[in-house]
């Protein structure tokens, strides 16, 4: 079974956010939520890099641990879903997430969180598939339809990579090794021209 | 002269590597700028940017979270009344004639804010074990709920524990027949009706109070951080790790309270619902304090 994985190539990302535009809109994300980011390091200066980062949909994720209702499930292809119906918005995963990923609206009684929302891989949720209820509370389900999620797919540089772990990890070393800069800048390519 | 020129030459030489040098390291700068930096350095910069601080309290939380605050408060609900059925069993309840004078204990204040203090405690202890227990009880909209009901339970509890701090507080400041009523245990483990050395309140109520108002504070504090998140993620695992430890402290002697009025010392619910102790009950539970009135 593949195992599913984001990668994202910092030496192509560009830090245009079009990943992020692409996910709250085609999921229809509530506002002041996002399930995806740019981080940029030495803005403005030499060395600048982008990474796009959202869920990392970890083996063994902390926020599958600490869940006191697990509401969060890790599905046959590594894909990390939080249902819902159960989550109680208590914000534990929040504090367990290395990445920030776990996100939490505004809830309307004591204004108290309402439950978590994350990144689903454009896997929807436990919802039935393509349901009405399903596209309200977690978005498209691109991954039923065979579709790669919405951020890798839109992405201009095909810097996110998105898919089988070792499959995209193997299309990344691929670019790396014909890439003639960065890493790989100096050496007989550049020396000798072929030669 | 010639020492003048000699060092003429030496300052022209170190001007000189001093040049050398600063060029160089514009070299070295310009090289980075065209990505001579590996990837290794480029991705411990961005780790320091997304989870940099994620180690500080991230272990120390997600195990105390995931593998033992669930089974504190287990053992807790479970030894603690194991224990108090054995000690019910062996040394038996302590009952009074209730017949007799009437001492005024608790003026009508006390009694009002103490049982809104009750309501909104046993609240907040029933909805807090709904949601430490919650994937026993499925989660969902019920246990929602108890987060909910948890939020206001809270400021009740505050204000009305505030007002028994002030009613209280000079009677709960420890005396030196504390330390009399800890080496009998306060009398409990004996079946004999001795007189305990107590004032107005013995040693064990005086814990209990100070625990539910000083920890209720930090419960409070602690769980508004909880309920708000306006905090760094750091302190907001520290606040959590607070709540939780001091919570099963908490509903432990909340549980010991609760069996020594309802089942251990008979007519001690009355009281509290009356005002009046009887008079034999507390010339032996409070021995000091019915001395002093009968001065």
């Amino acid at each position: 079974m593949a195992r599913m994985k984001f990668l994202c190539d910092v030496e192509r990302c560009i830090d245009c956010n079009g990943c992020v535009v692409a996910c709250k809109e085609g999921n229809q994300v509530p506002v002041g939520i996002n399930r995806r980011r740019v981080v940029t390091i030495n803005a403005g200066r030499p060395g600048e890099k982008s990474i796009s980062v959202a869920c990392m949909h970890c083996s063994d994720a902390p926020c599958i641990a600490v869940c006191p209702v697990n509401a969060i499930y890790q599905r046959e292809d590594g894909i990390v879903l939080v249902n819902k119906d159960i989550c109680i918005g208590c914000g534990y995963c929040f504090m367990a997430c290395p990445f920030g990923a776990p996100q939490f609206p505004k809830g309307d009684t004591f204004g108290a969180r309402g439950a978590m929302d994350k990144c689903t891989f454009c896997a929807g949720g436990p919802a039935k598939d393509f349901s009405e209820k399903e596209r309200r509370l977690y978005g498209q389900n691109r991954i039923a339809e065979g579709k790669p999620p919405l951020c890798a797919a839109m992405c201009a540089t095909k810097a996110l990579l998105a898919g089988d772990g070792d499959v995209i990890a193997d299309i990344y070393r691929k670019r790396v090794f014909r890439r003639g800069s960065g890493a790989n800048a100096w050496g007989w390519e550049r020396a000798y021209k072929g030669r | 002269m010639k020492q003048k020129t000699l060092s003429m030459t030496m300052l022209v030489i170190v001007s000189l590597f001093l040049l050398a040098g600063t060029r160089l390291f514009a070299v070295e700068q310009l090289l980075r700028g065209f990505g001579a930096e590996t990837l290794t350095q480029t991705f411990s910069q961005i780790s320091q940017v997304i989870t940099g601080d994620w180690q500080r309290l991230g272990l120390e939380f997600t195990r105390l979270q995931g593998k033992i605050f669930w089974k504190l408060y287990l053992a807790a609900m479970t030894a603690v009344p194991v224990l108090f059925l054995l000690h019910y069993l062996v040394f038996g309840p302590k009952t009074f004639s209730h017949e007799g004078k009437k001492i005024a204990y608790y003026a009508s204040l006390v009694r009002l804010f103490h049982w809104l203090a009750a309501i909104s405690f046993t609240l907040l202890a029933v909805t807090g074990l709904m949601v430490i227990f919650g994937k026993y009880l499925g989660g969902g909209h019920l246990i929602m709920g108890a987060r909910l009901v948890h939020i206001p339970s809270a400021v009740v509890f505050t204000v009305s524990a505030a007002v028994l701090f002030l009613c209280w507080l000079k009677d709960m400041l420890p005396t030196g027949c504390d330390l009399e009523w800890f080496l009998i245990l306060g009398g409990y483990l004996s079946r004999k009706k001795k007189p305990v050395p107590a004032g107005k309140f013995n040693a064990g109520q005086k814990i209990w109070f100070w625990l539910a108002t000083i920890g209720g504070l930090v419960m409070a504090y602690s769980g508004y951080y909880l309920f708000a998140f306006n905090a760094d993620v750091n302190v907001l695992r520290g606040w959590a790790i607070v709540h939780n430890f001091l919570g099963v402290a908490i509903v432990t002697f909340f549980l010991i309270h609760l069996y020594m009025s309802v089942f251990v010392v008979k007519g001690s619910l009355k009281s509290m619902v009356t005002g009046f102790k009887a008079e034999d009950e507390v010339a032996i539970m409070h021995n000091r304090y019915y001395q002093r009135l009968e001065k």
